[in-house]
């Protein structure tokens, strides 16, 4: 499938640099000082220059780069950023997928009637994300997902690469074999074996490469070939419900909080007409115009207003809270469609049974994709052992 | 009706580097990156496709111990001229 790959390198620094022109050119470094973990977010690549690096933590990069400019993150800032860009995108095309803020794939097959060619689509693209963000993006179009994204890595900003079909493996060839999405040990073990260019790996049989690095190696092997067969997975636009307080003076005690929180998830309760919900997300706006949040994935689907507010008060004592707050906000997401629990009168094993339906939806709504495979016989007669039997989504 | 893309198959065949004698006979096999001779062939027999299938499929398997006392299973895929390791039971 012909697939687009839209970059915007250092995305929260980059919006960071959009809001205030005073830090382009100064090494920046975006870091979570204030819940505990301490380490880098994101930074600038005048930092990347010092030796900053991404997770590193922050006492590091301050030691190596003590004259960057350092900003606690502003979540919300770049969640609308990032759906702005989407939206532009799904203008182009119904089928866009964000891997990551900043980083999304979009379907470009069949835009042709739309663009003269792929090269046109490309530069609407750069437009697109330009009028909606005010950001640079780089794009790459070629046949999957990892021949568009070397595409558009390899690209400066603005600047759109195609690469025409079928000409995937001899695009890819002369680039470094760390472009391959693989662990650092397996990049080690690339280098040791000599293997410098995606070209020189991709010219190993696949049988050898599977033998030194299992299935693993197999599907590097297969990138490396140019063939990226992984559909893409357009964003699905989820029912939430949010309620937002803002108060009349920015608020810092954690009492203040609890009682403005528990007024949201009153009127949140009443909103959810009996049903659950399985996320909630905690945001706030910081006085000085900075923001923080937290997701909360809860453990089962709960629509208890006592429930939810002990969670909060959970999530507010373990964090250090970044400054004043002028404004609180709480979604609640992955709303249930049923209304009450239905009990059973027949033991243990329906229970066992529903419990594990709920773990596997608990996942599917954690990570946003089928973690959990039940076995199913295709063709049990068959003497081919592969075509016996399969694994489908417990959830399909 | 099942999500194509949400079923992958069980038991699919995975390349194995093979060393075979002029006849076709397994003398070694490499498994993580060694060289293990073959001890004996235990068992030896033939897959010819169904006629039905669009490609067709001829394989000749072989059960083998090897040196270090493991037991594998691998065959030669006659269409492709190469070896694959199988679990088959």
């Amino acid at each position: 499938m012909r697939t687009a790959c839209i970059l915007i390198p250092h995305f929260p620094v980059a919006i960071e640099r959009a809001d205030n022109p005073s830090l382009r050119g100064r090494p920046v470094v975006i870091g979570e000082a204030f819940d505990g973990r301490n380490t880098v977010l994101d930074c600038s690549p005048e930092a990347e220059a010092q030796g900053v690096r991404v997770g590193m933590p922050l006492r590091q990069a301050l030691a190596l780069s003590s004259e960057a400019v350092f900003l606690t993150p502003n979540p919300s800032r770049y969640r609308e950023v990032a759906d702005a860009v989407l939206d532009a995108l799904e203008a182009i095309s119904p089928e866009v997928e964000e891997q990551e803020q900043g980083h999304a794939y979009l379907n470009a097959e069949g835009l042709t009637g739309h663009y003269r060619e792929e090269l046109d689509l490309g530069e609407a693209i750069v437009r697109s994300v330009r009028a909606a963000s005010g950001l640079d993006a780089s794009v790459g179009i070629a046949e999957g997902r990892f021949p568009a994204w070397a595409a558009a890595v390899t690209s400066s900003t603005s600047e759109v690469c195609v690469v025409p079909s079928s000409k995937e493996r001899e695009f890819l060839a002369p680039l470094a074999v760390s472009l391959l999405p693989c662990d650092l040990d397996t990049l080690r073990r690339l280098d040791l074996l000599g293997l410098r260019s995606i070209g020189d790996f991709a010219a190993l049989p696949p049988g050898p490469v599977q033998a030194q690095f299992g299935g693993e190696g197999r599907r590097l092997w297969e990138l490396a070939q140019g063939r990226d067969s992984e559909p893409l997975r357009p964003r699905r636009r989820e029912a939430c419900l949010t309620e937002r307080l803002r108060f009349a003076e920015p608020v810092v005690t954690e009492e203040a909080l609890l009682v403005g929180c528990r007024r949201m998830l009153i009127r949140l309760h009443s909103r959810l007409q009996g049903r659950s919900a399985r996320r909630m997300r905690l945001r706030a706006e910081l006085w000085g115009g900075r923001s923080w949040e937290r997701i909360v994935v809860f453990r089962e689907p709960t629509g208890d207003c006592d429930r939810m507010l002990f969670i909060v008060k959970s999530v507010l004592a373990a964090v250090q809270l970044p400054g004043p707050i002028d404004e609180l906000g709480i979604e609640l997401s992955g709303l249930t469609g049923e209304k009450g629990k239905q009990a059973t009168m027949f033991g243990e094993k329906a229970g066992l049974r529903r419990q594990l339906d709920e773990a596997v939806r608990q996942l599917k709504a954690r990570w946003g994709r089928p973690l959990v495979s039940h076995v199913v016989e295709v063709e049990p007669w068959s003497r081919i052992p592969e075509r016996r039997h399969a694994l489908i989504d417990y959830d399909s | 009706m099942r999500n194509k893309t949400a079923e992958r198959r069980l038991n699919e065949p995975r390349p194995i580097e093979v060393i075979a004698d002029g006849s076709g006979e397994p003398l070694a096999v490499v498994l993580g990156g060694r060289r293990l001779a073959v001890e004996q062939v235990q068992d030896r027999w033939r897959i010819d496709g169904e006629w039905w299938r669009e490609r067709p499929t001829s394989r000749f398997y072989y059960q083998l111990e090897l040196v270090d006392g493991r037991t594998v299973v691998v065959y030669e895929d006659l269409v492709q001229g190469r070896w694959y390791a199988q679990k088959y039971a």
